[in-house]
């Protein structure tokens, strides 16, 4: 009896393969800034074994730690040590979200609110004073810029411009826009229908789509991102009946909603999870398979240096991008170190974390002047703020670098579209 | 050793550093005795360190052993009160698997309820919520107030107050000889295994309370005492699969009890008769493993995929009474030897049988006989009196740290003791368990620690998953106050290692392989402590 | 996605095959699922250190030929013009090392044990023998709560080696704040706090403050020079007496060093690193291997022509042992068979010849896996996971991860 279960040996409390050998703590971006905090491994396995005891064991220290999931990246022994963390917050902090957490973290809510006001907003959140206010009252750190909020919702646009000739398209993909494209940067999405239409794919939007989560899991407002997610699992069933994968072009929203919800918020999502894509590795697959081509224009020129977002780090899928970007020829590309760049989505935003998100870019920041590209590369909305305020060096996401290197009508003739 | 030492002379000694001993000293020392406890390796280091660390409610021997029952559930209820830092009010659930017999379940309750142990049969639904660990095929339950208990702080506690109450403790001293004047027992000659020195001690009455070793020590006055040693395996997983105890409910067998302690869980034991001689480094053999692990899994199925971190063994001290020369009709209950009744020699008693749980009346016992024999009429207060470290305490602790929480877990009061908020002191030496350098300084200070297993044994470093990779030469190197003691300090913890080395090679599987693998990559290949361990003195390590 | 090799196993074994490949103008990915043993290194990298009796290896590549017949090294041609290839590959990746082939060095260890050694890392301590040492006065210089490099123990080796020894503990105000964490008060973050602070000549005067000019050597703990070898080699040039250092417990940050460097050279000769995955599955056709399918990957195959197995021992996960056989998760590539009986894996004494230290796959002359007892004829097995021999008695791991990587590169290029 004992050979047959012990064969396998791997417990469902995966902390038990961790050997002790330290080298999360290597790559924690945060222990190394902050001594309050314990670091990966004494906040994960080795604490979890104690509050498996006792709940006391719990530490509110906890809460500093990013969710970048670095830690499981250098893992050697498949370690899900920031789950475990993330995991103890959920079950056992008993604190309240303050009101700058609620705000911070509805960032679906707070967008609609904002948009049809982005003319008053944007100038009105970068004033001096009202920036003073959110520093003393809301303790949102001074120092941040709150992207633009755009005066025109990409969901607006999408419906107004161009869902009537989608159907015009003979293979359909659905796409999860997430609240920053909705909200603050419609362009990317803009660029994304502009590949997918090129190459003979329409673009549909969820029946539903609520904001994935992410910010609400660090917030600790886990019940309400449980039911978010809830209502995009169902918009995303209904998608894939039809045929259709899911497609995003935000490498945290895609984690999220792949493998958060089932990791930290019991979200069943096991036959949507492998339908849910990022763009660029949803081309790069159309491509290697043959059955699509891309054609580029011949005077699209840049040095682009390509940053490792965090959560697409763990999602081992940086090579889809990159070589995606590689197929440009008009590209140069130049691999960042992979590091965190400090923002964590709502983290860096947060009075109390400004310092310690700014000195854990530093290396990041400090690389990036020194290639001087032209632009860099990142999967990841939030790692576009924080290097672009920390470096004044224009961020795009793949996607956006495809669409301005992409010549639409070659590329229509390729695929045999007119 | 301080010449003073030499020929002093005692009201009592008290052999044997185990709980009885350590009760027996204490006891002693509470009714104004002068008293000296002699161990010939460390506090705990047989029988009570190498148990399940279950505090039984006396359910386990309802039905078979009424006596050993109402014992037990007594003491139980006196040690939450005196040892409450030792003890982790868990409850226990006996359960019954299809193939129990589930008619044992109302005889078992009724015994319990004769014996006074609080025994309530609830649904087997229930029971899976209140323990989700518990074999979901269970039949029936039974909850009963089993708990668990660290035999390590239990026995320490114990020292400490005794030498509170001004006993002597002398560890690394063997009793080789027993002085005897005509027919009276006056002393016991010790063995310094430190220095190699000997020393006399003398007293009025010594106690023998050497669990299984005590025949060795008896004989030595060509006393003959029944025993048989009973080897008792036991597994050691790496995180709690459970947080009340389960038994099985049935008649006593192998491997039939899990106990949550610290950190792990522990299931055993094996029970096999084994010859004397090799009761001083028992090993665990494969054939045990399997029996473990296969009837552990009856209990709690998810052992059979949990880590298994060590392997360890200890030895009852069964006593065959003295009308039986077959030696068949053991008792599992206290034995008081009045040496002076059964065999003429005056000054002499053995406490011996029983089990931890009945320590302190083991204690009781034999220490109303030696005040009879000193002529001294003192009450016993051992029953009320909390032991250092479990006075009642209001102290908030939701805002200490880890290690710190989980050294006041391990100290209870005496946690004041130690230094902490200071960098200095507050440093992680054991991350696993949470142990800090003030920690360790505190242990080295006050407990009588003379070597990393000594250390090990008061404050669990190296006990974690890790079981000693890194921590152990961070403790080295903490404890080690003066380089002219840095060879022995490396022999130290190359001992340390090969101790720990012993329960892993048993279950030396899975990531516990891995795990030994990585250590010893760092500890040969990396330090190299395999060229520097010139002299291995394995004779500290009673391993 | 296709590839012309891939390489299973981001350490020094497979870095080694893969940068080595990438150089020779192959597109090659390397999959690594999680750091390496690099993280635990000594900053020296051994080639054979101990003689099948136990006695310390005075040259390696004089020894090398006694060694037994189930050694990789007996799959290795040409050992000295691949230890040569070994040291430069290493060079031009940015990590100078001293040391070759024909002549054993020693290092220190940090417990002040005096072991012989192939290759060190530019700035260790070394010494030429094992007996006598070069320095008269020696300051053992160590940050106040770093618990991580026991100076007593360093102290009294050099001492027992008729060295004289005094421990200075030194600090700066960014450290001190780092010891406010109780657990992370650890060499990388030392080297973190020190580097991205610009704290390199604080520190250096800290030194001198403590020795001045009166010692013939400074040994300092490994704990600078995470990212490149510039700020670890400015500290030595600032301070006043020979300074050099000497490993820690881990994490190592000579090792956090080499497997940076190593990776960044593989990523600029073009290569792609496949981050934190696993392979799962080896798509096999006939003996052939066409391809792996990944954790992460979902439903893509990386495809490629040839395949470096490097993912290491037990430890690394590239062996695993459950309750009653060893196996390779990875690819179920065959492994030696007294892999099959637990009993016989481990034995009592820790000091003894471990045997589990010696199971590994099998391979034929070529470095060549075998499954089901056939040859797969373009998949190759390179450093610890191989079989026959036990790294840490032998002292030979670096040499085995190096060695057989070139030699399988030279297999494949053949």
């Amino acid at each position: 009896m004992a050979t047959e279960t012990q064969t396998k040996n791997v417990s469902i409390n995966n902390f038990e393969q961790c050997l002790k050998c330290s080298i999360c703590t290597v790559y924690c971006p945060v222990s190394a800034v902050s001594p309050a905090y314990p670091g990966p491994k004494q906040a994960g396995p080795d604490a979890e074994r104690y509050r498996l005891k006792n709940k006391e064991f719990f530490d509110e220290a906890l809460k500093m730690c990013l969710n970048c999931k670095r830690c499981e990246v250098a893992c050697p022994s498949g370690v899900n040590i920031g789950d475990i963390i993330q995991a103890a917050r959920i079950k056992y902090n008993s604190h309240r979200p303050k009101l700058r957490d609620m705000m911070l973290a509805n960032t679906d809510f707070v967008g609609t609110m904002a948009s049809p006001f982005a003319s008053i907003a944007n100038p009105v959140l970068k004033l001096k004073p009202v920036k003073a206010v959110l520093h003393g009252v809301m303790a949102i750190d001074k120092h941040r810029t709150f992207p633009d909020y755009s005066s025109r919702k990409f969901e607006s646009w999408f419906k107004k411009e161009v869902a009537a000739t989608q159907e015009n398209y003979s293979k359909h993909v659905s796409y999860f826009h997430g609240c920053y494209v909705n909200y603050n940067y419609p362009q990317l999405g803009k660029d994304f229908v502009k590949i997918m239409n090129a190459v003979g794919y329409g673009v549909h939007l969820l029946e539903k789509e609520k904001c994935c989560g992410v910010a609400l899991i660090a917030n600790g407002m886990p019940k309400q991102a449980r039911r978010q997610g809830e209502v995009n699992m169902a918009s995303m069933r209904k998608a894939i009946a039809q045929g259709h994968q899911v497609l995003t072009t935000s490498s945290t929203c895609t984690f999220t909603m792949r493998d958060e919800y089932a990791h930290l918020l019991d979200i069943d999502n096991h036959d949507v999870r492998d339908n849910i894509s990022l763009a660029t590795r949803f081309l790069f697959q159309l491509i290697e398979r043959g059955e699509i081509k891309l054609a580029f224009s011949d005077d699209f020129h840049k040095r682009v240096a390509y940053h490792s977002a965090c959560h697409i780090e763990r999602m081992g899928w940086v090579p889809y991008s990159t070589r995606m970007l590689s197929m440009i020829p008009g590209v140069e590309l130049v691999m960042l170190d992979s590091q965190c760049c400090g923002i964590s989505g709502t983290y860096g935003f947060k009075r109390e974390n400004y310092e310690r998100s700014q000195a854990i870019g530093k290396g990041l920041f400090d690389q990036i002047k020194e290639v001087a590209p032209d632009c860099v590369a990142t999967d990841c909305e939030t790692c576009k703020w924080q290097i672009e305020m920390s470096t004044g060096v224009t961020v795009e996401n793949p996607i956006s670098i495809i669409a301005q290197a992409l010549d639409v009508e070659k590329t229509r003739k390729l695929n045999a579209l007119d | 050793m301080k010449t003073e030492d030499n020929n002093h002379h005692y009201d009592v000694i008290v052999i044997g550093g185990g709980i009885t001993g350590a009760g027996t000293a204490r006891d002693c020392a509470l009714r104004g005795l002068n008293v000296l406890l002699v161990e010939r390796h460390d506090i705990s280091t047989g029988a009570t360190g190498r148990n399940h660390g279950l505090l039984h409610s006396g359910a386990r021997y309802a039905v078979t052993d009424h006596e050993s029952a109402t014992e037990c559930i007594s003491e139980n209820m006196i040690l939450r009160k005196i040892a409450r830092h030792c003890v982790e009010e868990t409850d226990g659930l006996f359960i019954t698997l299809p193939e129990d017999d589930l008619s044992f379940q109302s005889l078992f309750v009724q015994k319990c309820n004769e014996a006074g142990i609080r025994a309530e049969i609830i649904d087997p639904e229930l029971a899976k919520v209140m323990e989700p660990a518990v074999n979901p095929e269970l039949t029936g339950a039974v909850r009963v107030p089993d708990a668990s208990i660290d035999p390590f702080r239990l026995t320490m506690a114990n020292v400490l107050d005794a030498q509170l109450h001004g006993a002597k403790t002398l560890v690394y001293h063997e009793v080789i000889d027993l002085i005897i004047e005509q027919d009276r027992v006056v002393g016991v000659k010790l063995l310094n295994h430190h220095n190699g020195e000997v020393l006399n001690a003398y007293a009025s009455v010594t106690i023998n309370a050497a669990g299984i070793w005590g025949m060795l020590v008896a004989q030595k006055a060509n006393i003959k005492i029944n025993m048989f040693p009973a080897k008792g395996s036991l597994l050691i997983f790496g995180h709690r699969v459970n947080n009340m105890v389960i038994n099985r409910c049935r008649k006593p067998a192998n491997a039939d009890i899990l106990v949550p302690d610290d950190a792990v869980c522990v299931i055993g034991t094996t029970s096999d008769r084994v010859p004397i001689d090799t009761c001083d480094d028992m090993r665990v053999t494969p054939e045990e493993v399997e029996l473990l692990l296969n009837e552990g899994m009856k209990l709690a199925p998810s052992l059979g995929t949990t880590r298994i971190l060590r392997a360890y063994a200890g030895v009852r001290p069964l006593v065959a009474s003295d009308d039986d020369p077959t030696g068949r009709s053991i008792s599992r209950g206290i034995v008081l030897l009045d040496h002076e009744k059964r065999d003429g020699l005056k000054g002499f008693i053995t406490i011996t049988g029983g089990k931890m749980m009945t320590y302190r009346l083991m204690a009781e016992n034999a220490t109303n006989l030696a005040c009879q024999k000193l002529g001294v009429n003192k009450a016993c207060t051992t029953a009320t009196t909390p032991l250092p470290g479990s006075e009642p305490k209001a102290k908030k602790h939701s805002t200490f740290s880890f290690a710190h929480k989980a050294s006041q877990g391990r100290h209870g009061t005496l946690d004041d003791s130690i230094e902490h908020g200071d960098a200095t002191s507050d440093a992680l030496v054991c991350e696993c368990e949470g142990v800090s350098v003030g920690e360790v300084r505190y242990a080295v200070e006050q407990l009588h620690v003379h070597n990393l297993v000594n250390l090990r044994r008061r404050t669990r470093v190296g006990m974690g998953t890790c079981q000693g990779e890194l921590c152990a030469c961070r403790a080295a190197g903490v404890m080690c106050d003066n380089e002219n003691r840095a060879q022995s300090a490396i022999n130290d913890l190359q001992g340390f290692m090969n101790e720990r080395w012993k329960g892993m090679q048993p279950v030396a599987w899975g990531d516990n392989l891995a795990e030994a693998q990585l250590t010893a990559t760092i500890y040969q290949g990396l330090l190299g402590i395999d060229t520097l361990a010139n002299e291995r003195r394995m004779e500290y390590y009673e391993i | 996605m296709k590839f012309d090799d891939i390489i299973i196993g981001g350490g020094l074994s497979g870095l080694t095959a893969a940068i080595s490949l990438a150089q020779a103008g192959h597109d090659v990915a390397v999959i690594s699922a999680g750091q390496s043993t690099l993280h635990f290194s000594g900053g020296s990298l051994d080639l054979l250190g101990c003689d099948s009796n136990g006695n310390a290896v005075e040259s390696p590549l004089e020894a090398i030929a006694t060694v037994s017949d189930s050694h990789p090294y007996k799959k290795v041609n040409e050992i000295e013009a691949k230890a040569l290839n070994a040291k430069q590959l290493l060079s031009e990746a940015g990590i100078t090392t001293t040391g070759n082939a024909s002549a054993n060095h020693w290092r220190i260890t940090p417990i002040g044990a005096i072991k012989p050694t192939w290759l060190s890392v530019d700035g260790m301590a070394t010494v030429p023998s094992s007996q006598a040492m070069p320095w008269k006065r020696v300051a053992l210089v160590n940050i106040i709560n770093y618990l991580d490099f026991p100076t007593k123990f360093l102290a009294a080796g050099l001492r027992a080696k008729g060295v004289e020894v005094e421990v200075k503990p030194i600090t700066v105000p960014a450290l001190e704040q780092l010891r406010k964490s109780p657990s992370e008060m650890r060499s990388t973050n030392i080297a973190k706090t020190i580097e991205r602070n610009g704290l390199v000549e604080e520190v250096a005067t800290a030194i001198n403050n403590a020795t001045g000019n009166n010692y013939d050597m400074v040994l300092l703990p490994a704990v600078l020079g995470i990212d490149s070898s510039a700020t670890s080699d400015k500290l030595l040039k600032l301070i006043s007496c020979p300074a050099g250092y000497v490993a820690t417990l881990p994490p190592s940050v000579t090792g956090v060093r080499m497997q940076t460097l190593l990776r960044k050279r593989f990523t600029a000769l073009g290569g792609t690193f496949f981050t934190g995955d696993q392979v799962v599955e080896g798509i096999f056709d006939g003996n052939t291997l066409k391809g792996v399918r990944t954790a992460k990957l979902d439903d893509t195959t990386l495809e490629a022509s040839h395949f470096i197995l490097a993912t290491g021992s037990f430890m690394s996960r590239g062996l695993v042992a459950d309750y009653n056989h060893v196996y390779e998760p990875a690819l179920g590539v065959d492994v030696e068979d007294h892999s099959l009986n637990r009993k016989s894996w481990a034995v009592v004494d820790i000091n003894s010849n471990q045997p589990y230290m010696e199971i590994g796959v099998k391979t034929d002359d070529q470095l060549r896996c075998m499954k089901n007892g056939e040859i797969i004829t373009n998949l190759y097995a390179t450093g610890a996971i191989l079989s026959g021999h036990n790294s840490i008695k032998s002292l030979d791991a670096a040499g085995v991860d190096m060695l057989t990587a070139l030699q399988a590169v030279n297999n494949i290029l053949k």
